[in-house]
């Protein structure tokens, strides 16, 4: 594998690695070579043309976005004939391109603008005859054909990247136009990527089109605060008109050369708090947690937020409540007695390197859409096996799993230890952990989970030439009534096999929480202040609060990400009121700024004594990522022994299953203008047989101690007796196990 | 023209005036006073207004109510103009003379209408803040935005200096065919459509 290519590129002596291309190697090097269709993060497209080169001994033009260097070849990228080849590219991309640039949403940072005064297009030599076409919308998106360069990036990118496969080329010269694949409209995610990647303004945001230039939006990096997948991105804000001059945030975008954003990310930003500053309330605030006997918040802060908060445990003697964070503490600790380690192993780059996948215990899709773009880029460039184990099959992964492993609801730990006797068959066990293995009544365990042997042969089959593998572990399992046990097994896998282990934290900052705060059990007491939580005074960044807070775009802080990287928040939208450092000075917590905490992070759990105004946050223009940093690795001791499986529960009945919809998370996209609030029950036919209701009834449902009323969608997508409930726009206790048994009734 | 072109001073019947030296010293500036007090120059100047006003030949204007005639190119509050084809605004929203304004004095909010074409739905001149420079004006490659010859900056209303309608040329001038174009700095130079080179429809 380590097997160099040595060749010159212009007179430079340069090497590549095996794989790849000669304008990868170029790029790494600093030599230019134009193009127009190539994304780094694709399979080139090759339909432009521009990266043609010339190679010593070859009789014409190399296309060097998908030819890979022999050893010893000299190549030229430019000269006089390279030259005349690439300005009547350009010439022909400029025929007929609508000269509409004063008023098109590209403009200032169009490909085809840059690269036509690059070759100094003043003149057109070539001519066809116009056509009509008329713009489409598709929902968020809006598409003119006239504008379109056909470099397919977009297509490259939905498919290979995001799994949608949504849109297609329909081929037909110069007529050739973007359609959605397969349907008459977009039917898709909607994660925007088409939008970021199109060279021209061909495919753009229908709520920004024409709302502003780029050369009048301010740049903010940031990270985007919806889950914890912590991807990177600039929000960009302007006045917000001519009467309201203040800044608002007017578009989402993402360094899409290298990294994705989902919908939520890229359309989804107006969450901000608009409350005014209101003094009175922050007296009645002070009032309030003086008289407090706990602070249950919530895992959508910042780390500095969270580390105020466990000074004021310190220093007022109070409980601090977070069932999110204190399950996923609990899973990650079960995990450190077995693994020695604080943090898992993999990360989501782990994931798109990796040959061999198994995913357990998420509905990847809609709950951190990062995983899953990994999971398509791994799927699509890696060609690794995917095993997908859910009780609830997703259509949105069928594009990219291998294997779909049907488990029945609540069975985790017997597919885990399924899973475990499978993958560690071969492996060098302690006896106590051998005497584990052989205790396991196999055929118990297959039969209540819905797992049975040949699955489990087939995914070692898949896996048969699989080098670099990971675990992934989803939210699910946090609040099963065994997860330490879970949390063992994945450990155990993790240790004697090549896995690495990915865990989703649930929230956008559950693992940050989870590391800083120590955390009680919940209770039902009174004199609880709610931080961006319930409690009876709430301080939250929502509306209907006692005391309004800056909300995740509107402060500085650190998060940390599934990666188990520090990523830095920064304000896009200025916030004029209160935050929980000047409560927190009233109590004699005394900071200037909530940032001066950074560098006094948990440094026992892996966070540097790093200032917060020393953190990077931007892409190279190799695309290493120089953003926070990394939690150091820390030891733990192993003390922590694997306990018999429990016997399976059985979830009967009409079973419900708290999963949001795409592009929904929490409150906060609840909020936004953009994104699609569909809070319908989504269930089978089957569903509906067992629940004896139809489509489009209004139910009641009630579960553990809630009753909620929602409409019934009937999805024929969907399959089993499992229906979806989403969670958004409720508030629903995060210790209670995502599948529930549920009692529904139509509501008169 | 030939006469604007010869830098030749002399030949344009300018010359020199005769301008004594100023005194240095005391004794010369004592002289000096002496002599303009005893000497009655005021009644040479009033002599002339009185010359003049019984001849009657009045050079001066009874402004406000008679004004000069301004240059073509003077650069005074902007004009928003219409297209002769459709009596359509000419203003397309590209944005371009917010950003190239130096003194940071125009706005506008753009949105997409009814047709999908992008619309203008507020625009601003701050002019308080103009320095009237002109550069909107040479940037717009529409000819929308110009420099007009409305150069009294007194109002009853300070919306009338900024408000889009009050600078939009009215649709009643635009019927009469009376709306007049810009001679100055960003305005078409002549003979520019034997300039331009024609893209080839040879299809």
């Amino acid at each position: 594998m380590s097997k160099l290519v040595n060749f010159t590129i212009d007179g430079v002596s340069v090497e590549a690695k095996r794989g790849e291309t000669i304008l990868q190697v170029a790029r790494a090097n600093d030599i230019y070579i134009p193009t127009m269709c190539y994304i780094s993060k694709t399979t080139p497209c090759a339909s432009c043309r521009m990266c043609v080169v010339e190679a010593e001994g070859v009789d014409g033009f190399v296309l060097s976005c998908n030819t890979p260097p022999t050893e010893g070849i000299n190549i030229t990228t430019n000269n006089a004939q390279l030259e005349v080849e690439r300005t009547n590219i350009m010439k022909l991309y400029d025929v007929n391109h609508p000269l509409e640039c004063g008023v098109c949403d590209k403009s200032g940072e169009c490909d085809l603008q840059n690269k036509t005064l690059e070759f100094d297009i003043s003149q057109q030599n070539f001519s066809t005859r116009e056509q009509h076409r008329p713009i489409e919308n598709w929902g968020l998106i809006n598409y003119d054909p006239a504008l379109c360069i056909m470099c397919e990036k977009c297509t490259h990118v939905c498919n290979e990247v995001i799994g949608d496969d949504a849109i297609d080329v329909y081929f037909g010269g110069y007529s050739s136009v973007i359609v959605p694949k397969n349907a008459d409209k977009l039917d898709c995610t909607f994660c925007g990527e088409c939008i970021a990647v199109c060279p021209v303004g061909a495919l753009v945001s229908s709520e920004f089109q024409y709302k502003a230039n780029a050369w009048e939006l301010s740049k903010v990096p940031s990270t985007c605060a919806h889950c914890s997948a912590g991807c990177s991105l600039e929000y960009e804000t302007r006045n917000t008109s001519i009467d309201n001059a203040t800044d608002s945030i007017h578009r989402v975008k993402n360094n899409f050369e290298f990294t994705s954003l989902c919908g939520a990310g890229r359309f989804g930003f107006d969450f901000d708090n608009q409350a005014k500053s209101d003094s009175a309330a922050f007296a009645k605030a002070r009032t309030a947690l003086s008289a407090a006997k706990a602070i249950r918040f919530s895992s959508i802060i910042t780390n500095e937020e969270a580390h105020t908060l466990q000074l004021l445990k310190e220093k007022l003697g109070i409980k601090l409540f977070n069932e999110d964070a204190r399950l996923y503490s609990s899973f990650m600790k079960a995990y450190s007695s077995v693994s020695g380690k604080l943090h898992h192993s993999g990360s989501l780059d782990a994931i798109k390197q990796a040959d061999g996948i198994i995913i357990i215990g998420s509905r990847v899709a809609t709950d951190n859409p990062g995983v899953r773009y990994a999971l398509t880029t791994a799927s699509k460039h890696k060609g690794a096996k995917i095993v997908y184990a859910h009780p609830i099959e997703d259509v949105l992964m069928k594009n990219t799993m291998t294997q779909f492993m049907k488990y029945e609801a609540g069975s985790e730990e017997g597919v885990m230890a399924l899973l475990a006797n499978e993958l560690l068959k071969d492996a060098d066990l302690s006896e106590q952990e051998r005497a584990f293995f052989a205790d396991l009544d196999l055929g118990y365990l297959e039969a209540e989970s819905n797992v049975g042997d040949d699955e489990l042969k087939l995914m070692t089959k898949n896996f048969a030439r699989s080098t670099k593998r990971v675990l992934i572990i989803g939210s699910d399992v946090f609040a099963h009534t065994s997860a330490a046990n879970i949390a063992k097994l994945a450990a155990m896998i993790e240790k004697y096999t090549d896995f690495s282990l990915v865990v989703i934290p649930s929230q956008v900052n559950t693992l940050g929480v989870s590391l800083i705060a120590e955390l009680d059990i919940d209770e039902d007491i009174s004199d609880v202040v709610g931080y961006n939580a319930k409690g009876s005074f709430v301080i939250s960044s929502l509306e209907a609060a006692d005391l309004a807070i800056p909300a995740l775009n509107q402060q500085e802080g650190t998060v940390v990400s599934i990666d188990n990287q520090v990523l830095p928040l920064n304000v896009a939208v200025s916030f004029e009121g209160f935050t929980l450092n000047d409560l927190a000075k009233h109590v004699g917590v005394v900071k200037e700024n909530t940032i001066d905490y950074t560098k006094e992070l948990n440094t026992a759990a892996g966070f540097q004594a790093l200032e917060f105004d020393n953190l990077e946050n931007y892409l190279d223009k190799y695309g290493k990522d120089i953003r926070g940093y990394i939690l150091d690795e820390v030891t733990c001791e192993m003390n922590g022994n694997l306990e018999s499986i429990t016997p399976l529960p059985e979830f009967n009945g009409t079973v419900i299953y708290h999963s949001n919809p795409v592009l929904q998370f929490n409150a906060y996209t609840n909020i936004t203008k953009q994104l699609e609030r569909d809070t319908t029950l989504r269930g089978s036919a089957q569903f509906a047989a067992a629940a004896k209701i139809s489509d489009g009834e209004s139910i009641e449902i009630s579960f553990g101690s809630s009753t909620i009323k929602r409409v019934f969608k009937l999805d024929p997508e969907l399959k089993g007796t499992v229906a979806l409930n989403p969670t958004f726009d409720i508030n629903v206790a995060a210790s209670e196990y995502r599948f529930l048994k549920s009692n529904i009734v139509r509501s008169v | 023209m030939e006469q604007f072109n010869n830098r030749n001073v002399a030949d344009n019947g300018y010359f020199m005036v005769d301008i004594e030296d100023y005194p240095t010293d005391g004794m010369g500036k004592f002289k000096r006073i002496i002599k303009r007090t005893f000497r009655l120059e005021l009644f040479v100047g009033l002599w002339v207004v009185m010359r003049e006003m019984i001849k009657f030949d009045i050079h001066t204007i009874s402004y406000p109510a008679e004004k000069m005639p301004i240059g073509p190119r003077y650069r005074a509050v902007h004009e928003m103009k219409r297209l002769w084809e459709s009596d359509a605004e000419r203003c397309i929203g590209c944005g371009l003379c917010e950003k190239i304004c130096i003194s940071d004095c125009i706005r506008m909010d753009t949105k997409i209408d009814e047709d999908s074409r992008k619309e203008v739905s507020e625009y601003t001149i701050n002019l308080g803040r103009c320095i009237f420079c002109g550069y909107c004006a040479e940037v717009c490659p529409e000819l929308a935005i110009t420099h007009g010859g409305e150069y009294e900056q007194a109002s009853e209303q300070r919306e009338h200096f900024v408000d889009y309608e009050y600078m939009l040329t009215p649709i009643d001038t635009m019927k009469a065919n009376a709306q007049k174009e810009f001679e100055g700095f960003g305005s078409i130079t002549p003979h520019e459509d034997e300039r331009v080179k024609k893209t080839p429809l040879a299809y």
